[in-house]
Parts: structure tokens; C-alpha cells; sequence
């Protein structure tokens, strides 16, 4: 079986090689490296970097679980606006099919510069959102709607709610309507058959969505850096900010090794969270 | 409309509320944009019956089968069981089992789990579920595969486990849409004496919808064929097979020959039916037939008698043979009749085999032969 799958296989695992293994290992190494004279990179074999992060209660409590925090919350709001869309696409065919998925394809087209200035316009103090609630008397002052934790959600489930729908349609097409009429015939009303069977089979699309959108949540930078402010130092952002501001590679590296590895964590996390009968049951199947 | 012959368990059009009848449709109508799926079709089910509606593909068999069920809207009609009204209801309010062509079980359930859902919907005791589950897997020879998961299982036995599934609730009705048609050959015919045999001891009221005319003749007490929407003729194998209502049903039903005549009065029972040639074939009177009217004869492959020697009687044919088959069990003829027109025959008890390009005589006695109103529709 792998000798057969390998040689076809052969030119992506080179490319994973290099693109990805090397890259890991080298930040690895790095991150046991020490900055001498605050600009020089030194080998070593040193866990200062480690402990500098985890004997400060700013980095833990304000960085990592801040971003924790964050991602988790972004990321649940992500799929409760995101599952009715995609249960409502799914349902649509043809050019209303194509305008829906162009419309939630657009933040990930868009890019995310263009989208957060754009933003800007809209929400900003004197920006078209608040200028229309003064004008039609919602309210008399403006509204802080960014530059603050409301704002990075609000974005980051922008940026992540599209990827949710994504994941989600590819199970729900799986799904035969004639599975939820056996479920009516038998007694469930529309509800109870959503429940107990449309739900556990978008299992798998849930599941994948929430991989992918919550690691993009807890290790956004470009979001916090353009619409946060000092209270959003999310961890992405200060390893930029080590990496190309402090030119700190190491300590950036060990940022990098602990983000990754917490974030590995948590997936697994939900993936014991999300029963793995329902997952392998219907996995198996593809 | 027009009333067909065979439709006559119950010939009023209006609904009989107090009727014993499982299933009442009645004049039930289905239009996707302007075609009509269903066109005015009614039947009934008997308690305890098994009654199948058969037609060719497209005919309107599913949908008819999805509206009593509730999964698809009527455009117009009533469907009542036991005499309760459901044409409205959703489906879950309808208790009727359905079996479905492609089995639907749910993937991510184990085969009880299946079986179990609908009773704990009911909120059945746990140990009257578990009792369930263990007699309707047992009922279906599923016994030992409990825990197993849909795609662990072959096509026969994901069948088994649906039908399991709906019989568990023992459901008013049970409705049945192609089930066997994912089998190959040789499971199918174990299985429909399986499921015919169920049927009957367990005094099932059931619905089947099927394409194969074989499953239809062989397992059900009436049979309803369905052609372009529509109720072509609704009886008893038997009837359909002997006594065909239309050229569509002599067509679909068995192989049969058409002669295309003039209907004249004999007397005594007989009818005549005048061919082109002027020949005058002689017919027992089963449908009213206008003297002078359009009529088709038919005549059964199977109920001839070929003969390379010259037969004698008003309903001998001549002709001569084209092409002459054998296969074991029966001999095949086609025969162009002088008349022009081919005639197909079949010999199943033969001691001679005729050769293409002899001449020959055909003989069917009148008990044997049919006649129809010519139907201008084909
Ligand atoms: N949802 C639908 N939309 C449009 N046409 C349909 C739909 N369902 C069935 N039809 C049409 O109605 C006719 C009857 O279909 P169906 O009841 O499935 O036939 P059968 O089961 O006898 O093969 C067919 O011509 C089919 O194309
Ligand atoms: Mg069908």
C-alpha cells in the first residue's frame, strides 16, 4: 500500500519537507538559541526563552490566554451564524446558489487588508455605521464599534464564519433528504429529525471548520495589529512584533513552539469533545 | 374522468368516511409546473391487503406512494387511513411505515439504534424497546447484527434492517417504494417470497410500488397499473393478466399480440371481430363492445396452437414462419401472417420444431381471445 501510494505521493512529501518540516524544525531549534547584546543570535542549548514566557504572568494570563479566550469565542460565534447559512445554501440551487456562495466567499477573496480598511470606513468614530445611527436617532454619540476586543471578534468571525459555512455545506450535501423523511415517517418532527440526524452527520464539516478557524483565531496577528489596541496583545502579534520589531528570533521561536503546541492541544481537546464514535462512524465511510 | 373497467370495489367518487378500507386515495392529483405527475388517481387498500401499483418508469408510482406518506404535497385529492383524513397531516402524524427504494438508513446509527429510534421517540420503557428491536431483527433474520453500522452490511441485509425499522413500530400501513430493486436477480426473488411470506403472517396492510411486473403478479392480492399518471386498470393478477382493460395493460403486463377490427354481434355471448381481410375472429364477450366499433383482439403467445398442416375453424390464421427460436423450455415463433401483420408464438409442450420459412396455421380458441375498444391514445 505505501509502496505503491509513494511515488505518486513523492513531489508533495518533498514539498511538505521543505515548506513545512524545516521551517518547524529550524523555529524549534531557534527557540533554544539566545540574543546576545539584544541584537545578536547565539547558538545554544538554553530554556530561557521558555521560562521568560512562562515566569511572567503578563505573557500567560494577558497573551496566551487572552488569545485563548479570543479564538474560542470568535470562533463558537463563527459557527452559530455560520450552521443557518449553510443549512439555508444548502437548500438553494442554481444562480441563487451562486450568489449566496459568491456573497460568503467575499471576505476570503476580498483580502484581508482591503477588508479591515473597508471596515474602518464603516465602523470607525465618525464612519458611515454611526453617522447613520446619529442621523436616524438610534443613538446621539458615537458608538465605539473597533479598537477594542469588540472589534477583533466582530472581524475575526468575519474572516472565520465563511470557512465554517465552507466545511459545513460539504457535509450537509452528503446528507440525503431521504434520511430526514425516514426520520418524519418514523415520528421526529422537523426539529427532532435536524437533531438527532442532519446535526450528528455535519459532525465531521463541524469539526473541520472549527480546526481551521480556530487555529486562524489564535494566531491572527494582522487582525489585532490593524484594529486592536493595547489590550488585545494576542499571541500572534508578539511574535511578530519579537520576530521583525525586537529582531528576538529566539524568543519569537519559542512563542511560535508554544502557540503551536497548545493550539495541537485544543484540537485534540474538541475532537475528544466532539465524540469520537460519531467522527470515526461516519469518517470510515468516505 | 373515465371509469375503467376493474375499478369497481368501490365505484362512488365521493370519499366513504365510515369505510373499513386501510387506504383511501381518492382523486389525487401532483403538477410540477404544468405537467401532471399524478392525474386524478384512485384506489383502495383493504385491511390486511397487499396491493401494488405498477407502471413503467416515470409513471408517477413514487409520487403517489410519497403523498399517502406525506412527504410530498397533494395538488389535489384526499388520502385517508382507517378512514382518518391525512392528506394535510406532516408525516410523522400519519403512522405508516415506509420502506424506501434506496433503504435510508441513518449512517451514523447502529442497526438497533435504527430500529430503536422511532420507538424512543415514542418514549417506549427500555426493556419493551430492547424486547422490539429483538423481534423485529429476528422477524427479519438480523438477529447477531445489533451493533453493526449500515455500511458494515450487504444490500440484502441493509434492506432487511429498513424494513425491520419500520415494522418495529408496527405501523397501520406499510408502504414500500421499489425495495428490492438494489438486489441483484437471485437475492430479489429470495426476498420477495421472504417478505410475501412476512406479509401474510403478519396480516400486514401493505403498499408496494414496483417497475417489475413479475414482483407485482407474483406478491400482491390487486395490483393498480399506473401509465403517464394515470390509472390504466385496477384488479387481481389473475384478471389483469386474463382480462387486460386497455392495449397498455395487454402490453405491460405479459407479451400479447394486437389485431386491429371491427366489433360485430354474434350472439350467445360472442363477439366478431371483422379483420381487414374480411376474416371474421370469434371472441367470448368479457367488455361491452359497440357492434361496428373500432376493437383490437388479443391473443396470447402462449395461447395458440401452430401447426405446419392446414387447420380447419373460424379463429385459423395463415402465415408463414420468419423466424423460429428455441430456448429449452419454450419455442418461439414469429409468424408474418398473410394479412401482413407479425404474430408472435410461444409452444411450451412441442414434439416438433418448425422451421423458419415454413407456412403455417394458427388457431386460439375464442375463450382465449380478447377484445378491447380500439383506445385512440395507442
Ligand atoms: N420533485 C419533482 N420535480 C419535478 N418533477 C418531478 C419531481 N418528482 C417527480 N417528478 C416527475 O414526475 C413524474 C413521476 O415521477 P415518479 O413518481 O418518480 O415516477 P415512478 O416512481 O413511477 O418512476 C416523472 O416524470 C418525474 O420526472
Ligand atoms: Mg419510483
Amino acid at each position: 500500500m505505501i509502496r505503491r501510494l509513494l511515488p505518486p505521493l513523492a513531489p508533495a512529501l518533498v514539498a511538505l519537507l521543505i515548506f513545512v518540516a524545516l521551517p518547524m524544525f529550524w523555529v524549534l531549534r531557534t527557540s533554544f538559541n539566545e540574543l546576545a547584546d539584544g541584537a545578536y543570535v547565539v547558538e545554544a542549548m538554553t530554556l530561557d526563552n521558555y521560562a521568560r514566557f512562562l515566569g511572567d504572568p503578563w505573557y500567560l494570563v494577558n497573551t496566551l490566554w487572552f488569545s485563548i479566550r479570543i479564538a474560542l469565542v470568535a470562533t463558537a460565534i463563527s459557527v452559530i451564524c455560520g450552521y443557518p447559512v449553510a443549512l439555508y445554501i444548502v437548500k438553494t440551487t442554481g444562480l441563487q446558489r451562486n450568489i449566496l456562495m459568491a456573497l460568503v466567499m467575499a471576505p476570503l477573496l476580498i483580502g484581508l487588508v482591503t477588508l479591515v480598511y473597508g471596515w474602518i470606513v464603516i465602523f470607525r468614530g465618525g464612519g458611515l455605521l454611526n453617522s447613520l445611527m446619529i442621523a436616524l436617532h438610534v443613538y446621539d454619540r458615537p458608538v465605539r464599534y473597533m479598537w477594542d476586543i469588540k472589534g477583533v471578534v466582530i472581524l475575526l468571525v468575519y474572516i472565520g464564519a465563511p470557512y465554517v459555512v465552507l466545511s459545513l455545506l460539504d457535509s450537509l450535501e452528503r446528507i440525503s433528504p431521504y434520511l430526514v423523511e425516514a426520520a418524519r415517517n418514523v415520528g421526529a418532527s422537523r426539529w427532532t429529525a435536524f437533531w438527532k440526524v442532519v446535526f450528528p452527520m455535519t459532525m465531521p464539516g463541524l469539526y473541520a471548520g472549527l480546526v481551521i478557524v480556530f487555529s486562524l483565531n489564535f494566531s491572527a496577528f494582522a487582525v489585532p495589529l490593524m484594529i486592536g489596541d493595547s489590550n488585545t496583545q494576542m499571541i500572534g502579534l508578539i511574535i511578530y512584533r519579537e520576530a521583525l520589531l525586537n529582531n528576538d528570533l529566539p524568543f519569537a521561536s519559542a512563542l511560535s513552539v508554544i502557540m503551536v503546541a497548545v493550539n495541537a492541544l485544543i484540537l485534540v481537546g474538541m475532537a475528544a469533545f466532539f465524540g469520537r464514535i460519531i467522527l470515526n462512524r461516519l469518517e470510515a465511510k468516505r | 374522468m373515465t371509469r375503467r373497467a376493474g375499478d369497481g370495489r368501490k365505484n362512488q367518487d365521493e370519499m366513504q368516511p365510515m369505510s373499513d378500507d386501510a387506504i383511501q386515495v381518492r382523486r389525487v392529483m401532483k403538477s410540477y409546473g404544468t405537467m401532471l405527475a399524478v392525474d386524478d388517481v384512485s384506489f383502495n387498500v383493504a385491511e390486511g391487503e397487499f396491493v401494488s401499483l405498477l407502471g413503467p418508469s416515470g409513471c408517477g408510482k413514487t409520487t403517489t406512494l410519497r403523498m399517502i406518506a406525506g412527504f410530498t404535497d397533494t395538488s389535489g385529492g384526499a388520502i385517508r387511513v382507517h378512514g382518518r383524513e391525512v392528506t394535510h397531516l406532516p408525516p410523522e402524524k400519519r403512522d405508516l411505515g415506509f420502506v424506501f427504494q434506496n433503504y435510508a438508513l441513518w449512517p451514523h446509527m447502529t442497526v438497533a439504534e435504527n430500529v430503536a429510534f422511532g420507538l424512543k421517540l415514542r418514549r417506549k420503557p427500555r426493556d419493551v424497546i430492547r424486547n422490539k428491536i429483538e423481534e423485529a431483527l429476528s422477524v427479519t433474520g438480523l438477529s447477531g447484527y445489533e451493533d453493526r453500522l449500515p455500511r458494515q452490511l450487504s444490500g440484502g441485509q441493509q434492506q432487511r434492517v429498513a424494513l425491520a425499522r419500520a415494522l418495529a413500530l408496527e405501523p397501520q400501513v406499510l408502504l414500500m417504494d421499489e425495495p428490492l430493486s438494489n438486489l441483484d436477480r437471485a437475492l430479489r426473488v429470495v426476498m420477495r417470497r421472504e417478505l410475501k411470506e412476512l406479509q401474510a403472517r403478519m396480516k400486514m396492510t401493505t403498499l408496494y410500488v414496483t417497475h417489475d411486473q413479475e414482483e407485482a403478479l407474483s406478491m400482491s392480492n390487486r395490483v393498480v397499473i399506473m401509465n403517464g399518471g394515470r390509472v390504466e386498470q385496477i384488479a387481481a393478477p389473475y384478471e389483469l393478466y386474463e382480462n387486460p382493460a386497455t392495449r397498455f395493460v395487454a402490453d405491460f403486463v405479459g407479451i400479447t399480440n394486437f389485431l386491429e377490427g371491427t366489433a360485430s354481434d354474434m350472439g350467445g355471448g360472442m363477439v366478431g371481430v371483422r379483420l381487414p381481410s374480411g376474416q371474421v375472429l370469434h371472441a367470448q364477450a368479457r367488455v361491452p363492445v359497440a357492434q361496428g366499433g373500432a376493437v383490437r383482439a388479443l391473443i396470447r403467445p402462449e395461447r395458440v396452437t401452430i401447426s405446419p398442416a392446414e387447420l380447419s375453424g373460424p379463429n385459423v390464421l395463415a402465415g408463414r414462419v420468419e423466424l423460429s427460436e428455441y430456448f429449452g423450455a419454450v419455442l418461439r415463433y414469429t409468424v408474418r401472417l398473410d394479412s401482413g401483420e407479425i404474430l408472435r408464438a410461444e409452444v411450451h409442450n412441442f414434439d416438433e420444431f418448425i422451421a423458419g420459412g415454413s407456412r403455417v396455421w394458427i388457431c386460439t380458441l375464442p375463450e382465449h381471445l380478447r377484445v378491447i375498444p380500439h383506445d385512440p391514445r395507442g
